[in-house]
């Protein structure tokens, strides 16, 4: 598999008010398109990644919503898969490509969730659950609170510990004027903020983010536009399922769909995790980041605390993780971010990055979830 | 809020787990609640195991903060689930109390 990113597009992420989600998608799919190089005309499908505005706006049908308004006529399609809903498009947009029905691809992933109240996205959220979790008053902090008290039972993970994903993601962001809080917090600020689902406090946890990503993949294998060594290309694309129902996993501290889809993207791509530079993770709640890098297998299993602890991924370190600053710190626009994601590793990748960059970054990999891993998401970008 | 016959639908399985003794798992205290749990914030929740080994999430009812462990054990009961206004249908649900 070689499928080039073309061009790449993303909004500022933020409390955007003064913005529709109309806007902010389109503001990134221009940037995407004017990056590329590409006629829009010549585009022949997009893919539109999100989950919440047809319950929180009443809009669905937001394919020929972009297409209509981006003045074109091809074929589109609204992808829906919780958070994962960008990572989903994009796996779509390259099965198109694959298959030969389409050559230049636009993939928007856009979400705007500070027009709702706080409770009313909370219960949005939760459509991601099973009937069984929404009838016992679970959010998704309580569910990934229960997998964080199943890692420390298990595995006596620290609070410390998972603070240390916060401080880490804080630090990135600080170095990314798109992300949504770009400054620096402290280990203390995490332990002591607000209670949401204990263990689990607000720094544990991802914000409610407006935002937009937008990328043009292209079976076109030239590399117009950019040095050599520049051009990116996804070379795995996998995509997993686990139960919608928490309790019926085999185990509440790992994600099987993270270990199944990124075996099979590393194939893919003819490469192994230790090949991976870089990597932006699903670390909407802390647990998720220490959990990712057990599943990927960055390190072993109950070590993905400590791991993160000792500046493994931080920048500067080993392997750089969530270098836009992740979920956590760039913010969560949920059916953007599995875009945003991809758009960070290109960044990356064409070492375009500025105080972020990771030096001599030629790999990475992209880790999204939906709800809590009953969909997982891996894309391998190298260039 | 759920309509009258998704509630009614509902009803007809409480039976099924309704009596059933096991032990929680892992638990949570939940301190922002979703639409229709805002009053009973802040409120526990578990993953409890039944002794046929089947696992389902439950609100704890009755409890004491002694009771918030693993290995706990607890009973299913009946009680109503959230909060509805004067005109919709009560909806009632599993939950489980410590024994």
């Amino acid at each position: 598999m070689r499928i080039k990113v073309a061009g790449i597009g993303l909004t500022k992420f933020g409390e955007l008010w003064d913005k529709s989600l109309l806007d902010l998608a389109l503001e990134a799919s221009y940037e995407a398109i004017e990056d590329s190089g590409i006629d829009k005309n010549k585009i022949d499908a997009v893919f539109v990644g999100n989950m919440l505005i047809g319950k929180i706006a009443g809009q669905d049908h937001l394919g020929p919503v972009i297409t209509s308004s981006l003045g074109i006529n091809c074929a589109s399609f609204r992808i829906e898969g919780a958070c994962a809903s960008g990572g989903l498009a994009i796996h779509l947009a390259i099965q198109g490509i694959l298959a030969g029905t389409y050559k230049n691809v636009l993939v928007v992933g856009a979400e705007k969730m500070t027009d709702a109240p706080s409770h009313q996205i909370t219960w949005a959220l939760m459509g991601a659950s099973s009937s069984r979790e929404r009838k016992a008053g679970l959010t998704f902090p309580a569910l990934y609170a229960l997998m964080t008290q199943a890692h420390m039972q298990k595995y006596g993970t620290t609070r410390k510990e998972l603070a240390e994903v916060s401080v880490k993601n804080h630090y990135h962001a600080s170095l990314n004027k798109k992300a949504h809080y770009p400054f620096e917090i402290s280990i203390e600020k995490v332990l002591t903020s607000t209670s949401i689902s204990s263990p689990i406090t607000l720094f544990d946890s991802s914000p409610i983010t407006d935002g937009a990503g937008a990328v043009v993949l292209s079976a076109d294998t030239d590399s117009r536009g950019l040095p050599a060594g520049r051009q990116v290309f996804i070379t795995g694309s996998a995509v997993a399922s686990d139960t919608i129902d928490l309790a019926q996993r085999q185990s509440l501290s790992e994600l099987k769909a993270t270990q199944i889809a990124s075996k099979k993207a590393l194939e893919q791509a003819g490469a192994g995790i230790k090949d991976i530079q870089i990597a932006e993770v699903h670390d909407c709640f802390t647990i998720a980041e220490i959990m990712a890098m057990e599943d990927l297998g960055f390190c072993s299993k109950g070590t993905g605390g400590r791991f993160i602890a000792q500046g493994a991924t931080r920048l500067g370190g080993s392997c750089p993780v969530n270098t836009s600053g992740g979920l956590k710190a760039c913010g969560h626009p949920v059916g953007a971010t599995g875009v945003k994601q991809i758009i960070e590793i290109t960044t990356q990748l064409r070492k375009t990055a500025g105080a972020r960059q990771v030096k001599n970054a030629n790999i990475g990999l992209t880790q999204n979830v939906g709800g809590t891993g009953a969909t997982v998401v891996i894309h391998v970008l190298q260039t | 809020m759920s309509s009258p016959v998704t509630v009614w639908r509902h009803h007809q399985n409480i039976r099924n787990y309704l009596g059933k003794t096991g032990k929680i798992i892992v638990w949570t205290k939940v301190f922002i609640a979703p639409a229709g749990f805002e009053h009973e914030a802040p409120y526990p929740v578990a993953i409890v195991e039944f002794k046929d080994g089947f696992r389902m999430p439950l609100q704890l009812v009755e409890y004491g903060e002694k009771d918030l462990k693993p290995n706990r054990r607890i009973i299913t009961v009946v009680r109503k689930l959230g909060k509805v206004g004067l005109d919709e249908v009560i909806e009632y649900g599993i939950k489980a109390k410590p024994i």
